[in-house]
């Protein structure tokens, strides 16, 4: 099992603390963990071209990380977005990489429980997990509404979603969370 | 009234949010005396500075954008964030969103028109209501019935509040239909955006083999 973490929290943010918990908590538990560090990474906006589904199937035609950040997620179990929550929203750097890792799945539709998604590209697709971190402006409603959205994420991209913490959540707890899933 | 409106397609002037709001602001600007701006949000990042101004500036504010993995693409995402100094600078500005969608159903909308909703709050200004509108991907290889369908609905909801300065619930609905597909349409709508969107992008580029491709495999 390999978990991988996105990490969106600025240097001094409170998600850096308990990241570094989880993933030794994880690796006392013989779980292997990864991290990647988004502040530190290289990718554009998606521009919605649709190359990746129809001109170069399953690869960005950027050159940038896009190309790390669908082998990474693609290889885990477990994908953590990790992320400030900044109007109410996870931040635009973990949208923005969320928005890149459309070239794993398949343009083709499908009907999944009454409703129309895509098509799996590959066999398999990890876990979602959120853990956010709150600023003075966030409220119970706007996790509600997060919650809500990344559940239909999840669906969208064949995953599903297992967890939504805060960082304020034990790390005990999360890690439960993710070995019992 | 004067209508101010943030195009914040990706794709810029060249997609479907483009399309549908030439059909809105014709219906729009019907009634004397109304008028638009429009602006390009893929234009102005990372900055936004002139779209920063004209939120402090506007009437009324039309915030459109297509649904990117069931919210906000990433770019709209930062403008939203560049807001945040301005909150509660505009208790009178009239705050309004147009969310449409590739799926054919207009449902997997609702999620993020909630989000929008609060954002309007959160920003201390007046919401107006969310236009949303699934089935906006591939208007070029839809039935002509199907697209003017769209088309003229997009010009109802435009006239209809360009006439009155509000956004009518059942308008909105009209527009909206359908929320949910039946077995029936699903049967019928899946293999024709399979067969002639998909599958004509991918022949017109000589990618037809290469469609299963598994690149990170
Ligand atoms: C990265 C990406 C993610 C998308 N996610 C969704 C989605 O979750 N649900 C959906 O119905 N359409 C989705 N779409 C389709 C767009 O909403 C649709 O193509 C839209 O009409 C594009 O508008 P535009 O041409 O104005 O950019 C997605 C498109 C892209 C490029």
């Amino acid at each position: 099992m390999k978990v991988l973490i996105l990490n969106s929290g600025g240097s001094d943010s409170a998600i850096n603390p308990i990241v570094r918990d989880l993933r030794d908590k994880l690796s006392g538990d013989g779980i292997e963990t990864g991290e990647l560090i988004l502040r530190d990474m290289n990718y554009s906006p998606c521009r919605g071209c649709f190359n990746c589904w129809v001109k170069t199937p399953g690869r960005c035609v950027f050159k940038d990380d896009g190309d790390v950040l669908c082998r990474e997620v693609l290889h885990s179990d477990y994908v953590i977005i990790a992320s400030p929550v900044i109007m109410g929203y996870p931040s635009a750097m973990a949208k923005n990489a969320l928005d890149r890792i459309i070239p794993l799945i398949h343009p083709y539709l499908e009907d999944i429980d009454g409703e129309v998604h895509h098509m799996k590209r590959y066999e398999k697709y990890p876990v979602m997990g959120l853990l956010l971190e709150k600023s003075g402006d966030t409220d119970d409603e706007d996790i509600t509404i997060i919650t809500d959205i990344f559940q239909r994420a999840a669906l969208n991209l064949q995953s599903r979603l297992g967890f939504v913490k805060l960082t304020t959540s034990s790390v005990e707890e999360m890690a439960n969370e993710i070995i019992n899933n | 009234m004067k209508l101010s409106i943030i195009n914040g397609s990706p794709r810029g002037a060249s997609g479907n949010t483009e399309k549908l709001l030439e059909h809105f602001i014709n219906g729009f600007s019907e009634t004397a005396g109304n008028s638009t701006e429009k602006f390009y949000l893929i234009k102005e990042r990372p900055d936004f500075e002139k779209l920063k101004g004209v939120f402090l500036d506007a009437e009324i504010l039309m915030i459109a954008f297509p649904l990117y993995v069931d919210a906000m693409p990433g770019s709209v995402k930062e403008f939203f964030e560049s807001l945040e100094p301005l909150k509660n600078k505009r208790p009178d500005l009239r705050l309004m969103f147009v969310i449409q969608n590739g799926f054919p159903e207009t449902y997997h909308n609702r999620f993020v028109e909630r989000y929008c909703e609060k954002l309007a709050k959160r920003l201390g200004c007046i919401y107006e209501g969310s236009i949303c509108k699934g089935g906006c991907e591939g208007l070029t290889v839809q039935p002509p019935q199907l697209v003017e369908k769209v088309f003229s609905g997009f010009h109802n909801v435009g006239k209809s509040f360009g006439e009155t300065g509000k956004l009518s619930p059942e308008v909105l609905s009209k527009l909206a239909r359908p929320e949910h597909l039946t077995p029936e349409n699903m049967k019928l709508v899946i293999p024709m955006v399979n067969n002639f969107l998909w599958d004509g992008l991918l022949n017109k580029n000589g990618a037809m083999d290469k469609k299963f491709d598994k690149p990170f495999e």
